[in-house]
């Protein structure tokens, strides 16, 4: 493994498009030729030098290279679009479309995302340690079809829109959700481990979502059919009782979706 | 006392926005105003000016205080205007609009000097320039 | 002289019918709201903006059109990511000018639609949209909701032109041919107006739709909705019974709908409802715009660039993503660096942290009357008031377009309207760049 090391050293007064920071786009570049990419600041291009030091040739294929940013870069975007394979560490917070439409390979960011990280994403993982914000594996304004595949880990908290349009993969979330986590899903699995504000499956027409924390506003177009206990999707692991609803029947289809909510934190359901 | 803010046109505001009298007595009187139900003006003790803080706390507004029964308790109203956008909650939950409707604030009396919409300008945002 | 079926430049109500009078310096204005009356006044105020001013070591002084059209093309051509502005209250011709300089400049446009219905506009992107004009509302509706919209005071004639009174081809005894709903967490006059008010909790449009929605698929919602949103099950019952029974059910929605949270998730919800009811009766959508030509922009923009707002021509083709690109948004990010406003008071309507960073960077202002975005800005252009000084065209709250023409002349020898101070400053912005 060949690791590129990109040290952030200023210039963010506007934010930066990056979406050339990539494993495929590093590997066989040496570390000069690296420096040498152009990456977006309004409407002009700068060298990828101009805003980080490197450290590090790129390996001889995406597989092989690791990019590790070593520092906060909340003012950079789409680091790891489009993504195939290989791995990027963030030693800090990431800026909005982390890893957005990726197919395949590794992101690990240590502090905090921005919104629309794995946006569409359709392979590989994202491991996010700190919090992120809107719109998590979501779809694209005006698509139906978010996430289709792979995983999507948030150690902290998520706000609003997560897996909006899921069609496919996984999003576990340790911490809480807000509003419309899992909007018009059919398909994939989210997991809240948290508590949900409100409008949790909102418009689902298939795909599991599973709340083990209380939602303080029930969505009113669910039925409850059977509890059930000690849920396992593959490796993920739900202990407890849960109360298991059918719906979204606001809206005309056959209630395919399944949402399952904790049965200690939900007594009033 | 905590309480979600509404906001939104009056007739008058309108008729004195669109007649550029944003500067005017008449239009300070509109719409620097917190509309509140009685029993929630009656907790507060019943102040002539009220403080409206944004829920992060970081920026505050006096007003004064009107009761009203188009509201209920837990809820304030004041007119779409400079006063009331000072504390509305900045994000935009991806959409780009922020909450005008339904912002976390907290309410208290106050003695503070209700500032005119250019005071506001002047002070709060451009720094006393 | 007396003329006739003036448009009026206030709301998206764009009413044509006013008469006005112009002698001796006064204008009498026939027909007119409150507010339509008000802005009418401002041909003949003694505070309307006369002079072009700037700002230098923090002192405003009158200058020359051409010296304060030089500073603004100075203040865009050096500016790294300059945001346009576009305000609603001028034409679409004169917006059209805005876009392409953002283009031309590789900045970001906006428009008032973005701190106004925008999330109505994702919504109707979301889901399609069963509209109709508003005369056919008029002609053929006997059911008539207005959500989140204190119609009697934000377009005062709405009530009486198009939703309620007037007396329809099929509607023919007015307010006795139909039944007017208001959904609003406040009392509004519009609500003490109503046969029917259901007085929800801020913040629950969705959970109310939603459970209307369960309803009209013959489900039972979930109990816990009537805390929630403050609305009995029964009610809510007997309002989709009420719309069914209806011939022709018109919703307006406002601002109740899209800004409380929810935002676009609410319209959605609301246009697949509607979609929905047209299987027992017709059943149609539309928003209640608040300026005149908010309308406009997003037609424009949408046909000239795809989008309906929130422009970003950062790379050179446009892109669009409401939270990324929108004006709150890159303001309160810092994320440009300086800005054009165009007959909009963006101060005064945006929250505290964007308009202090709005104030804080270089601003050009062009305004009519002195509000927070004239004070705050570094190079204040006068504007000429459309529909009254100059002719063009404005969409109307249905998305007709209404040509206007002028009954006097633009006070300023320099520009005949909007478009053309536009059409000036952009010729010196490309004379710069290009030297």
């Amino acid at each position: 493994m060949a690791d590129v090391i990109l040290k952030p050293i200023g210039n963010f007064d506007l934010t930066v498009e990056a979406e050339d920071i990539t494993p495929d786009n590093f590997a066989g570049k040496s570390a000069d030729e690296i420096r040498k990419i152009l990456i977006w600041q309004a409407p002009a291009q700068f060298p990828i030098s101009d805003f980080f030091t490197v450290e590090g040739n790129g390996g001889s294929s995406a597989e092989d290279t690791t990019i590790i940013v070593d520092g906060n870069v909340p003012r950079v975007k789409r680091i790891g679009e489009k993504m195939t394979a290989g791995k990027i560490v963030i030693k800090g917070s990431a800026g909005m479309h982390v890893g957005s439409a990726m197919t395949g390979g590794e992101i690990i960011v240590e502090g905090d995302a921005e919104s629309w990280a794995g946006m569409e994403m359709k392979g590989g993982s994202i491991h996010i340690k700190g919090n992120a914000k809107d719109h998590i594996g979501c779809a694209y304004r005006g698509s139906w079809k978010g996430m289709s595949g792979g995983r999507i880990t948030i150690e902290g908290n998520a706000v609003n829109q997560i897996g909006g349009g899921l069609i496919g993969g996984e999003i576990i979330i340790n911490g809480n959700v807000e509003n419309f986590c899992g909007i018009r899903i059919s398909g994939g699995l989210i997991v809240v481990k948290g508590n949900a504000f409100r409008t949790v499956g909102a418009e689902m027409t298939g795909g599991t979502i599973v709340v083990g924390g209380c939602i303080e506003r029930f969505n009113p177009g669910f039925e409850m059919t059977a509890i059930e206990s000690d849920l396992k999707f593959n490796d993920i692991e739900c202990p407890g009782e849960y109360k298991k609803f059918a719906g979204d029947y606001a809206i005309p289809q056959k209630g395919k979706g399944i949402l399952y909510v904790s049965c200690d934190n939900n007594e009033c359901l | 006392m905590e309480a979600l803010l509404n906001t939104g046109s009056t007739i008058d505001e309108g008729r004195l926005a669109k007649g550029g009298n944003k500067y005017s007595e008449d239009y300070k009187l509109e719409c620097a105003v917190c509309w509140m139900c009685a029993e929630d003006y009656a907790s507060l003790g019943c102040p002539d000016k009220v403080a409206v803080t944004s829920r992060d706390g970081r920026y505050t507004i006096a007003v004064y205080s009107k009761v009203t029964e188009s509201v209920r308790s837990g809820h304030v109203f004041i007119p779409r205007s400079i006063w009331a956008n000072v504390v509305v909650e900045p994000d935009t939950f991806s959409t780009g609009s922020p909450r005008y409707k339904g912002s976390p604030v907290m309410v208290e009396p106050t003695n503070e000097e209700v500032l005119s919409a250019e005071e506001i300008v002047l002070k709060l945002y451009m720094g006393g320039e | 002289m007396v003329f006739k079926n003036i448009i009026c430049p206030v709301c998206g109500g764009s009413c044509d019918d006013i008469q006005v009078e112009l002698k001796d310096g006064k204008i009498d204005v026939q027909n007119a709201c409150k507010m339509g009356n008000a802005k009418f006044q401002e041909v003949v105020s003694h505070h309307r903006i006369l002079k072009p001013t700037i700002r230098e070591n923090g002192k405003v002084k009158d200058v020359s059109w051409d010296e304060a059209l030089e500073m603004a093309a100075d203040i865009l051509v050096n500016s790294k990511r300059p945001l346009f502005f576009l305000g609603s209250e001028t034409s679409c011709e004169a917006q059209e000018v805005g876009l392409h300089m953002a283009e031309y400049l590789g900045g970001l446009a906006d428009s008032n639609a973005t701190i106004c219905h925008g999330p109505t506009v994702m919504g109707i992107q979301e889901s399609g949209m069963v509209g109709a004009t508003a005369g056919q509302a008029k002609n053929r509706a006997d059911m008539i909701v207005y959500w989140g919209v204190n119609a009697l005071e934000s377009m005062p004639r709405h009530m009486s032109k198009y939703g309620v009174f007037p007396r329809g081809y099929w509607t023919k005894r007015g307010r006795f041919d139909r039944t007017m709903v208001t959904v609003d967490p406040r009392v509004t006059p519009t609500a003490v107006a109503s046969d029917l008010h259901l007085q929800l909790n801020p913040n629950s449009d969705y959970e109310l739709l939603s459970a209307l929605f369960t309803i009209l698929n013959g489900r039972e919602p979930h109990p816990s909705v009537e805390e929630i949103t403050g609305i009995p099950i029964s009610v809510m019952k007997q309002t989709v019974e009420m719309m069914k029974e209806s011939n022709y059910v018109s919703i307006y929605v406002g601002l109740g709908v899209s800004s409380s949270y929810g935002k676009h998730r609410n319209i959605e919800i609301a246009l697949n409802f509607v979609k929905e009811m047209n299987n027992y009766t017709k059943c149609n959508i539309g928003a209640l715009r608040g300026h005149c030509n908010v309308a406009g922009f997003n037609q424009i923009a949408s046909y000239l660039y795809g989008y309906p707002f929130g422009l970003d021509f950062g790379k050179g083709y446009p892109r669009y993503n409401p939270g990324e690109y929108t004006t709150v948004d890159v303001l309160r990010e810092k994320d440009v660096d300086a800005a054009f406003v165009m007959s909009a008071d963006l101060v005064n309507h945006i929250p505290a942290d964007s308009a202090k960073y709005l104030a804080e960077i270089p601003m050009i202002c062009l305004d009519i009357a002195p509000c927070p975005s004239t004070t705050a800005a570094d190079v204040v252009l006068p504007g000429v008031i459309d529909a009254m000084e100059c002719d063009g065209t404005f969409y109307r709250l249905d998305n007709v377009p209404v040509y206007f023409e002028p009954f006097t002349d633009s006070p300023f020898p320099e520009t005949k309207s909007n478009e053309d101070t536009l059409k000036q400053l952009f010729a010196k912005i490309k004379a710069k760049k290009e030297a």
